[in-house]
């Protein structure tokens, strides 16, 4: 392990080099491409202001998860608990699910301006589709012989499905949240560079317009960090959630 | 004195357009502290009739009593089930899922602990309490769900096939290993299978049921001593019975 | 009835239906949301005037372009990590790790580079959709049970045949997903593209209706974009299903 580590990194400094000698010979513009040492100048002489946008960027996405899971969540509960709701409504939200939801983005923008609402909202709608779905599924999956089980023991409806259906969804709900959650952080991301006061994304974006370009891979770098961050963190999840279900399935 | 009595069941279903008779006419009683068993071709309906006894569904015609008293819903601290497929609660040990049904009735947890434990210790299986579903094999997953089925000590157990997804040397040790279970407790069985040798071997009496729509064609009393070994199995009087049983079945079957 | 139609009808009659009852009712401001008839025959006007003609068929010929492009490079990539496990151990994690990334995010760089004409756009498609066909590819070629091939050898099938009679109907339908799953993406990319900076296209007509508040005309378009991409989607599902349906029964055989 540790040496394919070794390995790793010593590959990914001869790239930095190489890409720095790249653009420093001349072989490829610095407009288009941004040396290492482009990137690093950009980070020192603006940082501050790059934090700050990063601050508004990451409260928008934040703001934008817990809502988009409450209401994918809730809303997934409720339409797949039952069969004929579940039946007429998911193949509804995989149909919304196909267009291309960033040209709502303009009528948001004209409706809710251009400030943090219309991002917060545009993230939200953009991650709940694939966790309402997600959840629908994982409901309708659980085994009739576990409600059958429930009745038999004398479980009232709501005790069926907080302390027996949910728990056995859930690998299914998380792996919508991690679709869903994706989609919330590009999608604030990438509204912030279409029409914004502020973000990570306007940065960007201004920058881009003044061919800075070590600030826009500087911008780039961090945009990734988030969206690699909320990977990472999903992966944790999923891997608590569901350590009992890869056992069982590895059987089955 | 009957713990449970059914009288004129009939059951029919919707399918589509067609009206399915699953049961017609199913009348018998079971006494307190029997194993009765249920035998009957696949889809004849036994588990539809298990599911009425059990207050999950109800009857068309017809009515099933427990004590006296009439069957319309699940009454769980009357009833206890056991199905085929052990439904265990995955990410809950062997204990918890013992005690979930108390938890549920808000036994407070010294209790019920101890009750369970002394479930498990029953089902032979008290060093695997703090396991998970799916650290066991079948075998063992189907006797937690037999303590879970006990836990809150009901008269009557309703068994739905509760063997058959096990290899055959399981499934006659889990037999042996149930009549044990079953002296000891005292509860009223009421079990449903396939495996005419499983229901002969484990019951004081037969009910055969005929092809869909269901009808009880046979009630056989099943006179072997008790406790019973297995080699009775192999005997020249269980062949006999097997023989008859299996001649009722197929000459009212398909 | 199915279902699944009774649901779109449903959603359908009370998206138009409440709209048309805010209208009439006058619940909301007009500049909000301009009445239903109005932005329907906006709608029809658009289809007979010659300028949103041109930009849609722009936009879609951008989308075809780098569809076109990016569904055999990546298939055949796939194809290839599948039978070549020693490639597939080298680049997956890159793989993964690109897919883990939002490829919407990488626009600006792609202007930067590319500019803002007719390549940046279609490039901008073909990374979408690239990825998304390769990983169903790789799966689709993993999917096959290997104790097929095997028989097809044993009875003597040659490798022309091996592929044609087994491993296509095989891959065809997890191939068939990811290409439906491509094309959203890719649709995607070249709209935001459009709508970010470009001269011409749908995406950039339906931005600049936003920037400057003409509502009907944006609702419109939103309206006609979606009811586009549905049906592609729809259309895109039903070779899905039929396809998946026929080999299934030919595979019986």
């Amino acid at each position: 392990m540790k040496a394919r580590h070794i390995r790793i990194m010593l590959i990914a400094a001869a790239l930095l080099v190489l890409w720095e000698l790249i653009v420093r010979s001349g072989l490829v513009s610095p407009i288009i491409v941004a040396a290492p040492s482009d990137v690093l100048l950009a980070a020192k002489k603006d940082g501050a202001v790059f934090l700050r946008a990063l601050l508004i960027t990451v409260t928008e996405i934040g703001v934008a998860i817990v809502i988009a899971w409450t209401l994918g969540i809730v809303f997934g509960l409720i339409v797949g608990s039952s069969y004929l709701v579940a039946a007429a409504t998911a193949p509804v939200l995989s149909s919304i699910f196909a267009i291309p939801l960033i040209i709502l983005y303009p009528l948001l923008m004209a409706w809710l301006g251009v400030g943090p609402l219309s991002k917060v909202v545009f993230g939200v709608l953009a991650g709940f589709f694939p966790i309402a779905l997600n959840t629908i599924d994982g409901v309708r999956a659980v085994d009739r012989g576990y409600v059958n089980f429930a009745r038999s023991i004398g479980a009232t409806r709501l005790e069926t499905n907080a302390l027996i259906v949910f728990p056995l969804a859930l690998p299914a709900i998380v792996s919508g949240l991690r679709v869903g959650t994706g989609l919330v952080v590009i999608g604030v991301i990438v509204t912030e560079m279409l029409a914004s006061l502020g973000g990570l994304g306007y940065v960007i974006s201004y920058h881009r317009s003044l061919f800075d370009t070590g600030h826009v891979y500087f911008g780039m770098a961090l945009a990734l960090l988030i969206a690699l961050g909320v990977n990472i963190a999903l992966t944790r999840l999923d891997r608590r959630i569901g350590h009992w279900r890869l056992q069982q399935q590895g059987e089955s | 004195m009957p713990v449970i009595e059914v009288t004129g069941l009939a059951k029919d279903f919707r399918s589509g357009r067609a009206a399915v008779h699953a049961l017609r006419d199913v009348t018998f009683a079971v006494d307190e502290g029997r194993f009765v068993t249920l035998v009957g071709p696949s889809g004849c309906g036994k588990s539809t009739l298990l599911a009425i006894m059990a207050g999950l569904i109800a009857p068309t015609r017809g009515e099933a009593r427990i004590e006296g008293a009439p069957i319309t819903a699940p009454m769980p601290a009357k009833i206890g089930m056991v199905f085929q497929d052990p439904t265990l609660l995955p990410w809950k040990s062997a204990l918890a899922n013992v005690e979930f049904p108390l938890a549920l009735r808000h036994v407070d947890p010294a209790t019920r602990r101890k009750r369970c434990m002394e479930l498990l210790d029953l089902v032979g299986l008290s060093e695997f309490a703090d396991h998970y579903p799916h650290e066991l094999s079948g075998g063992m997953r189907q006797r937690v769900a037999i303590a879970r089925g006990l836990a809150q000590d009901p008269r009557l157990i309703l068994m739905d096939e509760p063997f058959a997804a096990l290899d055959e040397q399981m499934r006659t040790r889990m037999g042996h290993d149930l009549l044990d279970i079953w002296e000891k407790t005292g509860k009223t069985i009421f079990f449903i299978t396939h495996s005419l040798t499983e229901a002969i071997y484990l019951s004081d009496t037969v009910l055969v049921m005929s092809a869909r729509p269901g009808r009880i064609i046979a009630t056989l009393a099943i006179d072997f001593p008790r406790p019973r070994e297995l080699d009775i199995i192999g005997s020249e009087n269980f062949g006999r019975i097997r023989n008859r049983i299996w001649h009722l079945i197929s000459e009212r079957g398909e | 009835m199915s279902a699944a139609l009774a649901g779109h009808l449903i959603f359908a009659a009370l998206l138009f239906g409440g709209w048309e009852l805010a209208g009439r009712l006058a619940l909301v401001d007009a500049s909000f949301l301009p009445p239903l008839p109005q932005v329907g025959a906006i709608l029809w006007g658009f289809l007979h005037h010659d300028a949103f003609i041109g930009d849609l068929v722009l936009t879609a010929t951008e989308v075809a372009v780098a569809f076109l492009i990016a569904a055999p490079l990546a298939i055949s990539s796939g194809f290839l990590l599948g039978e070549r496990l020693h490639l597939a151990a080298t680049f997956n994690p890159v793989v993964h790790l690109v897919l883990a990334v939002p490829q919407s995010i990488f626009l600006p760089v792609f202007i930067l580079a590319f500019g803002i004409g007719f390549l940046e756009k279609v490039l901008f498609g073909i990374t979408h959709a690239y990825f998304i066909i390769l990983v169903n590819s790789f799966a689709a070629v993993r999917s096959i049970p290997p104790a097929l091939v095997a028989a097809a050898r044993v009875f003597g099938a040659t490798r022309a045949q091996v592929y044609t009679r087994i491993y296509l109907p095989a891959m065809l339908p997890l191939i068939l997903t990811g290409l439906r799953l491509g094309m959203i993406l890719c649709i995607i990319g070249v709209l935001l593209a459009e709508m970010y900076a470009s001269r011409r296209g749908i995406g950039r007509l339906i931005f600049s209706w936003g920037e400057s508040y003409q509502i009907p005309e944006l609702i419109a378009g939103i309206l006609l974009v979606s009811i586009l991409t549905i049906a592609v989607n729809e259309a895109m599902r039903l070779i899905e299903l039929r396809v998946g349906r026929f080999y299934r029964n030919a595979a019986g055989n």
